[in-house]
């Protein structure tokens, strides 16, 4: 069965290039959204088992999507995706329950490896 | 750069220009509110994302410049620098920039060097004064300022689909003036006529592609939607499966696409459904449990391939033989006749199956006659291949676009008629004695298969629903005409009075009263003026199947 993952970030492009990364390992891509509501929206409708989740949303609402995708969806795994400088917000994530981070500009092999031991449950 | 690379950059190139446009209106707001704390929001996230975009674009000078921005704004937003004083200046002129950096970027040209830029964010940053440029005369800086301040639109514009087909419509139209055009200088002779006429002949060919070009899409687009149908079927089935997707970037016309959609959901869902075995029975076969599915896209001459493959038990053809007769789609004698291919096609006809034997290998028919319709629609074909026990592929054959077709124009009693080159088999020249006559149909003998022949002036002009005449050898005089057409694995030879040529035509609609006349595709205007009726080849081979003595 194919992992399916939920990618949460503002930029387009960079849902796209999330997504295409993802479609071309194998996963199953089942939603993208680009602000805090529609991300905790999908994920109820969707119950993916991976989230990507960008730190800085519109309303700088990352840390409190975060939140509430923890209560609201306990089983999904969330990977959080940040560009260097916001090392602050990402240890305030992990301590949220975040799995880990890839870091932007990010690689294939990385963003692949990060999702999954994400998904297997290893440690990133 | 592949077509992905491409997309990209005009994806990153879209939202950096708008995210430059946002952040100068957010700019001027805190100029006027300088503790507007929203504002502040917008333009660190917006800065953070066009840093990323950047840097993963490679673009590691704009993501500089952007992400030391970003830090100005951080401290300007956590109150550590005010935005007031010579920061207010040094962040414009660094927008500025930026918004020049973008720019260069999409014109492709050597990016502005940012150094003193750099070292100017860098000061307000730690909170020692900036160095700024001494104030130029008035003259001397208008056109620089002007330059700078140039209002950007994006390079993206988006289309609804029906402007694009109205678009379509029109170069339908202007080619067939201009294939008109083209043959009238030729008999007027008037060399500066006959060469503007070529001249019209070449842009408008290019006018036509480049407007079919603007409506291809990705397979992707329609692909990229399965993984969750295969796992909703999976799931609900009590299947394993695994889908694997291929050919994402083959490009086909987007009304095409739009078409197949529900027959590609059909042919997805019966693969899980019937096509692939439940884990266990898997296992007792000596398979692996997960079952696969396979759905490629790849591109074959001007034809889109798009291919439904799974390893499951395969067609159980024997089964589906008897079906058929069960059904009355053919008569035991008939069946037991046909091969293979023409077995399966059955799966696709209309009442092959009821969801009462959905369970069953032989009923994987169900609803499969969409596919057949949505195929019939586009003039496109079907081709089956299964191994029992090891899997079935059904592949769509699909045009590319749907605007011109290739044709094959034959001439019947003075007039020509169009045959969609995607139907026809192969020609023949054949004397009356390679004929046979079995049970009162003509037959004739192609590469070492009996073909049912019948005149094609006898289908035009069959009347009610009485049958067609018995075939009567002595009345093929000389040399016969022989087209042989293909539609869902069944031949027919149609007898004409001469092949005339091969060409591109643009298949117009019929006006009323003639659409009532199923026999007829549509029409197409030939460059001598003359109206060319397109033979639906579909339509034909019922009629004939309908009412064959």
């Amino acid at each position: 069965m194919n992992k399916r993952i939920l990618i949460v970030d503002d930029s387009f492009y960079m849902r796209t290039m999330l997504k295409n990364m993802l479609t071309d390992a194998g996963y199953e891509v089942v939603g993208e959204a680009a602000n805090g509501q529609q991300a905790l929206e999908m994920a109820a409708s969707t119950a993916p088992d991976l989230i990507t989740l960008d730190v800085i949303l519109p309303d700088n609402t990352g840390l409190d999507v975060l939140r509430g995708l923890r209560q609201q969806s306990p089983n999904a795994k969330v990977v959080m995706c940040s560009a260097v400088g916001q090392e602050v917000i990402v240890n305030e994530a992990i301590e949220n329950g975040a799995l880990a981070y890839i870091v932007k500009p990010f690689s294939e092999e990385r963003v692949l490896e990060i999702v999954g031991s994400a998904l297997r449950g290893d440690a990133a | 750069m592949t077509a992905r690379e491409q997309e990209y950059r005009e994806l990153f190139m879209a939202e950096a220009l708008e995210y430059y446009e946002s952040m100068s209106r957010h700019l001027s707001e805190l100029e006027r509110t300088p503790d507007d704390v929203p504002a502040l929001n917008e333009l660190f996230r917006l800065m953070h994302n066009l840093k990323s975009n950047a840097r993963a674009m490679g673009h590691t000078a704009i993501g500089e410049v952007a992400h030391s921005l970003e830090t100005v704004f951080g401290l300007i937003r956590d109150r550590e620098r005010a935005f007031a004083g010579p920061l207010v200046a040094v962040v414009f002129t660094g927008l500025d920039e930026l918004g020049a950096m973008i720019r260069a970027v999409g014109a492709d040209q050597p990016l502005p060097d940012a150094a003193a830029l750099l070292d100017n964010l860098a000061r307000v940053a730690r909170g020692d004064e900036p160095v700024l440029p001494a104030p130029a005369p008035a003259d001397a800086e208008a056109p620089a300022e002007e330059d700078a301040r140039k209002l950007e639109l994006s390079d993206l514009v988006y289309i609804q689909v029906r402007k694009l087909d109205k678009l379509l419509n029109l170069v339908g139209e202007l080619v067939i003036d201009r294939d008109r055009i083209l043959t009238l200088a030729e008999e007027i002779g008037h060399p500066a006529l006959q060469a503007t006429a070529r001249h019209l002949f070449r842009i408008s060919d290019d006018l036509q592609y480049s407007v079919m070009d603007v409506r291809l899409v990705g397979v992707g687009v329609l692909l990229n939607k399965f993984p969750r149908v295969v796992r909703d079927v999976a799931t609900a089935e009590g299947k394993e499966v695994e889908l694997s997707l291929g050919g994402q970037d083959v490009q086909i016309d987007r009304n095409v696409l739009q078409i197949m959609t529900d027959a590609l959901l059909h042919l997805v869902r019966n693969g899980v459904s019937h096509g692939l075995e439940a884990p266990a029975e898997r296992e007792a076969a000596g398979k692996p449990r997960v079952g696969q599915l396979r759905l490629l896209a790849l591109t074959e001459r001007d034809d889109v391939l798009i291919e439904v493959a799974d390893d499951g038990p395969g067609i159980d053809t024997e089964a589906v033989r008897r079906k058929a007769v069960e059904r009355g789609l053919a008569t035991a004698e008939l069946a037991a006749t046909l091969d293979e291919q023409a077995v399966w096609a059955f799966l696709f006809e209309p009442g092959f199956s009821t969801a009462a034997q959905v369970t069953d290998i032989s009923g994987r028919g169900v609803g499969l006659d969409v596919v057949k319709r949505a195929l019939d629609s586009l003039g496109g074909q079907l081709r089956i291949a299964s191994v029992l026990g090891q899997g079935t592929s059904f592949t769509l054959v699909l045009p590319t676009s749907i605007a011109v077709k290739g044709a094959l124009l034959v001439e019947l009693d003075g007039r020509p008629y169009a045959v969609p080159l995607l139907h026809t088999d192969t020609v023949l020249a054949l004397r009356p004695d390679e004929f046979s006559v079995v049970g009162g149909l003509l037959l004739a003998h192609v590469q070492g298969q009996a073909v049912p022949v019948v005149p094609l002036r006898e289908l035009l002009h069959a009347e009610g629903t009485e049958a067609l005449p018995a075939a009567d050898k002595t009345l093929l005089q000389g040399p016969q005409q022989v087209l042989v057409v293909n539609y869902n694995h069944r031949r027919l030879g149609l007898l004409v009075d001469q092949f005339l040529r091969q060409q591109n035509i643009v298949v117009k609609a019929l006006s009323k009263p003639l659409d009532a006349i199923d026999l007829f595709g549509g029409v197409t205007l030939l460059g001598s003026g003359q109206v060319c009726l397109v033979l639906d080849v579909p339509a034909l081979t019922r009629l004939f199947v309908a009412r064959r003595a």
